[in-house]
């Protein structure tokens, strides 16, 4: 289902939180809403969902008002209850009136895609993080919501976990039929689960649309930044570059880099620095020489975009 | 003759002879227990609201609430007893030296307890359960269901503080209720008259009773609370 926004407002304290005059995100696609820290991300989603009432404007799903109970939500924290797996995977079908039967066959269904069949006894509060994910998750698509909305999905799960889950998380998203919102401040989880990208920043849609078209033509220096790119300047020009594009040594794209850090990796080292305002980090090649912080190092873009 | 009797046989008197004495332990139940079931009528759902809402002037309302649950029962009763005596305000509605007048004065001693316990229970919950029982589909009466059920270890709880403190309060059942003998004398108030007639068996064997009755109540409510 569609799903749009109209003149959304949102105002707490007197303190602007999202503005969006217009959005338009096109149904049974995975879309990512990226932006950093207190952007709006969060608020945007409980508005989608129906979870919070927007002070100016109106947020259609489908063509109908928003309501909680037309949406699927995933919490960034574990939210339970203090009851077995199974009953938290029931709850919602027993809410919303489905029969014995079919709650049933769902719950299988759900259970076996998710892979949790072996926990369906265990109390769901006292899961660990990557299983509480995952039953969150089934939880969701028992539900068969038009609208899926994840908040920060992988938020907080220790790194073995994280990169399981991230790689397992597309299979997942595509047994939802349904408009799949995802929030993130990770541009890489962004690019890697969703169809769309949102970029959000202030509580402003600085960018929107296909992942590739986003992704390739940031145009404005707060939309790269969210999308995980160094933004320098170079002769006045403001240059996007991509974290992976910025490599030691000289090149056509030279820039220098005073040191702030060194951090010692294993087989590496990598500087931490800036170019003008910017702060960029990059890693040296083996057998480089340790520089020493205030010292200038040479660096190259191998790619870059330049923005507005 | 009694005095040659030791604390048991006194006991057996007690209960086989002296009949109001039965009656005195019941008094002390209904009396309270109504107090209580109406503290929590009231008390749960105003602690349901300010658990879930944020509003101008939370904090200020938590505090005297907080501040409400140490009040002293004695002033409670006194306040009762300026409405309630016939030149009062509400004096017409004859409720002086009743057990109703009793309920009311316990009444506002255990609302505070429950308005306070209710909302630092259901505060303990996961912050965003409410919204996750929204999004299932649950209605406000099933949500408010539901959360009670969740916030059940501390519900029981707050029931156990309420009874027990309006049970074991002497100086508004003494100021609303009168200690009459027939209609209003209840567990605390008998000990107080028994002590006063040098009746100590009598008054400690009350004491007993009346720690029996907190204990029975409390168990019950603990089983309930445990249950999983």
């Amino acid at each position: 289902m569609d799903v749009s926004l109209e003149g959304v407002r949102v105002e707490r304290d007197g303190r602007m939180l999202l503005d969006i005059p217009s959005l338009s995100l096109p149904g049974h696609r995975t879309i990512a809403i990226l932006g950093p820290n207190g952007s709006g991300k969060t608020t945007l989603l409980r508005v989608i969902s129906g979870l919070d009432r927007p002070n100016a404007g109106r947020v259609l799903i489908g063509g109908i008002p928003a309501h909680a109970s037309r949406a699927a939500y995933v919490f960034q924290e574990q939210v339970f209850l203090r009851r077995s797996v199974r009953d938290n995977l029931e709850l919602g079908l027993q809410l919303r009136g489905i029969d014995p039967a079919e709650r049933l066959r769902r719950v299988e269904e759900a259970s076996g895609i998710f892979g949790i069949r072996h926990l369906m006894s265990r109390r769901a509060d006292r899961l660990s993080g990557g299983e509480g994910r995952r039953v969150s998750l089934a939880r969701a698509l028992c539900l068969r919501a038009p609208l899926v909305l994840l908040d920060e999905p992988l938020e907080g799960l220790d790194r073995p976990t994280y990169s399981r889950l991230l790689h397992e998380l597309p299979q997942y998203l595509a047994a939802f039929d349904a408009t799949r919102i995802i929030v993130t401040h990770n541009p890489d989880e962004a690019l890697r689960l969703a169809q769309d990208l949102v970029v959000l920043v202030d509580g402003k849609v600085r960018a929107s649309g296909e992942k590739r078209d986003v992704a390739t033509n940031p145009r404005q220096p707060d939309v790269a930044e969210a999308l995980g790119y160094f933004v320098v300047i170079r002769d006045g020009r403001r240059l996007a570059i991509p974290p992976n594009a910025l490599r030691a040594g000289p090149g056509a794209m030279e820039f220098l880099m005073e040191v702030d850090e060194v951090i010692e990796l294993v087989a590496s080292r990598e500087i931490v620095g800036r170019i003008g305002e910017a702060r960029v980090s990059v890693e040296l090649p083996e057998g480089s020489e340790k520089p020493v912080r205030g010292d200038r190092v040479c660096l190259h873009a191998e790619r870059f975009f330049e923005l507005s | 003759m009694a005095s040659r009797c030791s604390f048991p046989m006194r006991v057996i008197e007690m209960f086989a002879v002296d009949s109001p004495f039965l009656t005195v332990v019941l008094r002390t139940f209904l009396v309270s227990g109504t107090a209580t079931a109406m503290a929590v009528l009231v008390g749960f759902p105003i602690g349901y609201g300010i658990s879930r809402r944020s509003f101008r002037g939370r904090t200020l309302l938590l505090g005297f609430i907080n501040a409400g649950m140490g009040m002293p029962p004695v002033v409670v009763g006194l306040v009762v007893w300026v409405m309630l005596v016939r030149s009062g305000p509400l004096g017409n509605l004859d409720l002086i030296y009743t057990r109703a007048a009793m309920v009311l004065a316990q009444f506002l001693i255990a609302t505070p307890i429950v308005v306070g316990f209710t909302t630092a229970s259901l505060q303990a919950l996961p912050p965003r359960l409410g919204d996750l029982l929204s999004v299932l589909g649950a209605g406000r009466v099933r949500t408010m269901l539901i959360l009670a059920r969740e916030a059940k270890l501390g519900l029981a709880a707050t029931i156990m503080a309420a009874f027990g403190a309006i049970v074991s309060e002497v100086g508004a059942s003494m100021v609303v209720g009168g200690n009459l003998e027939r209609s209003t004398r209840v567990l605390t108030t008998a000990i107080v008259t028994e002590t006063s007639r040098g009746e100590i068996e009598r008054a400690l064997f009350l004491g007993l009773i009346l720690l029996g009755l907190t204990f029975v109540v409390s168990l019950a409510l603990t089983i309930i609370q445990q249950r999983r």
